[in-house]
């Protein structure tokens, strides 16, 4: 903030004996006129700063960092758990104590899971873990832009490294806790009245399906990043639709099968939207992959939604954002 | 405001500090190259966040205009009653209309008093604050010296090392390669793994200056990064800065310390509320601004024998729109 009193103001203030302020000189004249600065600069090949450059520039400009995407996305996943005893600890513990919190209040309390699903604890666990890295992404895009104004004025780069390292920083913290949740749902085979759940092969899909889940992440961080950095007001918004997004897409109960008892002119089209969008999708790929039951079997369609969606978001979000570049950092 | 020393008043004791190790030098002459940066009326307008109305920021002399009105007036209407809190968005005009031109091999010094908008004018010249109005134009890459908004205090000075140098656009190789030129260069021994926190500030800053100085870039600016470090350190840095320009670049800096100014710069630039009041050769502008801030000072402390002296450190803070 400006602080200091213009001379004049000082001048005019009372206690007499104090000599006047002093004047700077007035604002210098240019001694040559705009357009022949102008053109000096075309004379001289001189570029204009603060121009978004051309998309597919961008692209490469981004692909070229590569390297800093990567380093920094896992100092801060790092840096993220280092100030607790346990440190990295956390990135699993925190994710399974969530779980069981919705296990023990949804899936054993209110018996909520009970529609066609057998094994609630593998259901819900998946759920939560997956979505958490959907929640965790959409919060960090948001902040990448917004609470890193002093890295934006200090330092040249593509900003979209800044989304993309957030999400890659929450990914890194994700595969020790996807390795928990395998482990989880295998013992959950073990727990009350479950079947067996058998480690078959089809548990590698759950790499294709994590890896597709993070490109449409990262579109969802882009957008976010965009419309969080211009209106601040929206961050506080997104903790309610992230709830309410949670609970529209089933992940700690089969939100579809309450569907079936709405009125039929709203199940016509509330249904599919419910089963078809993105997150209900990529928790569909995951549970395919790792549960053995007949409500969850693989399903070539949705494997072909999970590519169109990580497409259509990744590339929306991409633009999205790259329309914004030359405003970051002003406000 | 009451009439006592503002704030603005203390730290024109720093403006005209004088680092006894500078007195006496000068930067020597190259000869001047092509343009290579021209800036052509340049504006820039920080929106703030719940920030003063209007009369109350002008009493305190900042340049805060109003920015466009809402939308909707009923909303506004509503909201009438805690405009202050809510809804609130002013905008600070920091600079006002700025052009100039510089040459390869030329040192600017940029000097005025605090808020007069130099920091912010040396980011937008950098491109790093996106103009309201007007244009800059260079030629290669300008860089800020600083990367210390890049790196993180939890990890370690070596991992600083590479995120810094990445942020500064290095590949993974270069890093590689001047990773033990920056840990001699910043004289942090075997800290250099230990987490970034646990170092003293000189330390830290050290390492910030010689992490940001690893790539050499067209145009150099610096921001009053060389308040900071022993006298040793202070000469490797005007090094630093003299081999920039003896490679063709150009070197920007802003500096509480005119005697800095003198010993490093060939050509000086002095804002005043947001604008360009004075250009020109070290002596002639550095004589002017002298006389300037003791007159000004004296105004201030009016009755006041010698003026009141403030500790140097008595809130350096930058502008932070």
């Amino acid at each position: 903030m400006t602080s200091e009193k213009t001379p004049a103001a000082g001048a005019a203030s009372p206690g007499g004996e104090r000599p006047p302020a002093p004047v700077p000189p007035d604002p210098i004249v240019p001694a040559i006129s705009s357009a022949e600065r102008l053109a000096l600069a075309e004379r001289y090949g001189l570029t204009k700063m603060g121009v978004r450059p051309p998309l597919w520039a961008y692209v490469k400009d981004v692909a070229s960092r590569w390297a800093f995407i990567r380093v920094l996305g896992t100092a801060s996943a790092y840096a993220r758990n280092q100030n607790t005893y346990l440190g990295q600890l956390w990135a699993v513990l925190n994710p399974i104590l969530n779980a069981t919190v919705y296990v023990l209040i949804f899936g054993l309390l209110l018996d909520i899971a009970r529609g066609g699903v057998e094994n609630v604890v593998a259901f819900i666990v998946i759920g939560v873990f997956l979505f958490r890295f959907v929640e965790q992404s959409v919060n960090g895009g948001a902040q990448s832009i917004a609470k890193r104004t002093n890295l934006i004025r200090s330092l040249h780069f593509p900003r979209a490294v800044l989304p993309i390292s957030n999400v890659m920083s929450h990914l890194t913290t994700l595969v020790p806790a996807l390795v928990v949740m395998c482990l989880i749902v295998w013992s959950s085979g073990y727990m009350g009245e479950n079947d067996l759940v058998p480690v078959t092969w089809e548990w590698l899909l759950l790499v294709p399906a994590v890896a597709l889940l993070w490109i449409f992440n990262m579109g969802l961080a882009f957008i976010m990043a965009r419309v969080v950095a211009i209106t601040p007001d929206l961050d506080n918004v997104i903790s309610f639709v992230l709830r309410f997004a949670m609970y529209g897409s089933g992940v700690i109960f089969p939100v579809v099968r309450y569907v079936q008892e709405l009125p039929d002119a709203l199940q016509v089209w509330l249904g599919p939207i419910l089963e078809y969008q993105p997150i209900a999708v990529y928790l569909y790929l995951g549970r395919s992959s790792l549960m053995d039951e007949e409500a969850f079997v693989q399903d070539p369609t949705m494997w072909i939604l999970g590519v169109i969606w990580a497409i259509v978001f990744f590339v929306a979000g991409f633009i999205i954002f790259w329309r914004g570049e030359e405003r970051y950092g002003r406000d | 405001m009451t009439d006592d020393v503002t704030e603005a008043d203390a730290h024109l004791d720093f403006d005209l500090e004088v680092e006894e190790d500078d007195v006496g030098e000068h930067a020597e002459a190259i000869p001047l190259g092509d343009p290579c940066l021209v800036v052509d009326d340049l504006h820039i307008v920080f929106r703030v966040f719940g920030g003063k109305s209007r009369e109350q920021a002008e009493k305190s002399g900042a340049h805060v205009e109003k920015a466009a009105p809402p939308k909707k007036p009923f909303v506004k209407r509503l909201l009438g009653a805690g405009r202050q809190h809510v809804g609130a968005v002013s905008e600070v005009h920091a600079v006002r209309g700025v052009s100039f031109t510089a040459r390869h091999g030329e040192s600017i010094g940029i000097v005025g008093i605090n808020g007069s908008g130099k920091s912010t004018l040396l980011r937008a010249v950098t491109g790093l604050i996106p103009p309201h109005s007007g244009s800059v134009f260079v030629d290669g890459e300008p860089a800020l010296l600083g990367v210390n908004a890049a790196l993180m205090p939890q990890m370690t000075g070596a991992k600083n090392i590479e995120i810094g140098g990445l942020a500064l656009g290095m590949t993974p190789k270069q890093i590689d390669e001047k990773f033990d030129e920056v840990v001699e260069f910043a004289d942090i021994g075997s800290f250099v793994d230990l987490p970034m926190k646990t170092y003293s500030s000189g330390m830290a800053a050290r390492l910030r200056f010689a992490i940001s100085s690893a790539a050499i870039p067209d145009i150099l600016m610096v921001d009053e990064a060389l308040a900071t470090g022993d006298a040793a350190f202070k000469a490797r840095s005007k090094a630093r800065i003299e081999e920039v320009r003896q490679q063709a670049g150009t070197v920007f800096l802003v500096s509480h310390s005119i005697s800095t100014i003198e010993a490093m710069c060939t050509r000086v630039l002095w804002m005043h509320q947001g604008k360009l009041v004075m250009d020109g050769p070290v002596e002639e502008v550095t004589a002017a601004y002298r006389q300037f801030v003791r007159a000004h000072r004296q105004a201030r402390s009016g009755g006041r024998a010698g003026g009141t002296r403030r500790g140097r450190n008595g809130g350096k803070n930058k502008r932070k729109g």
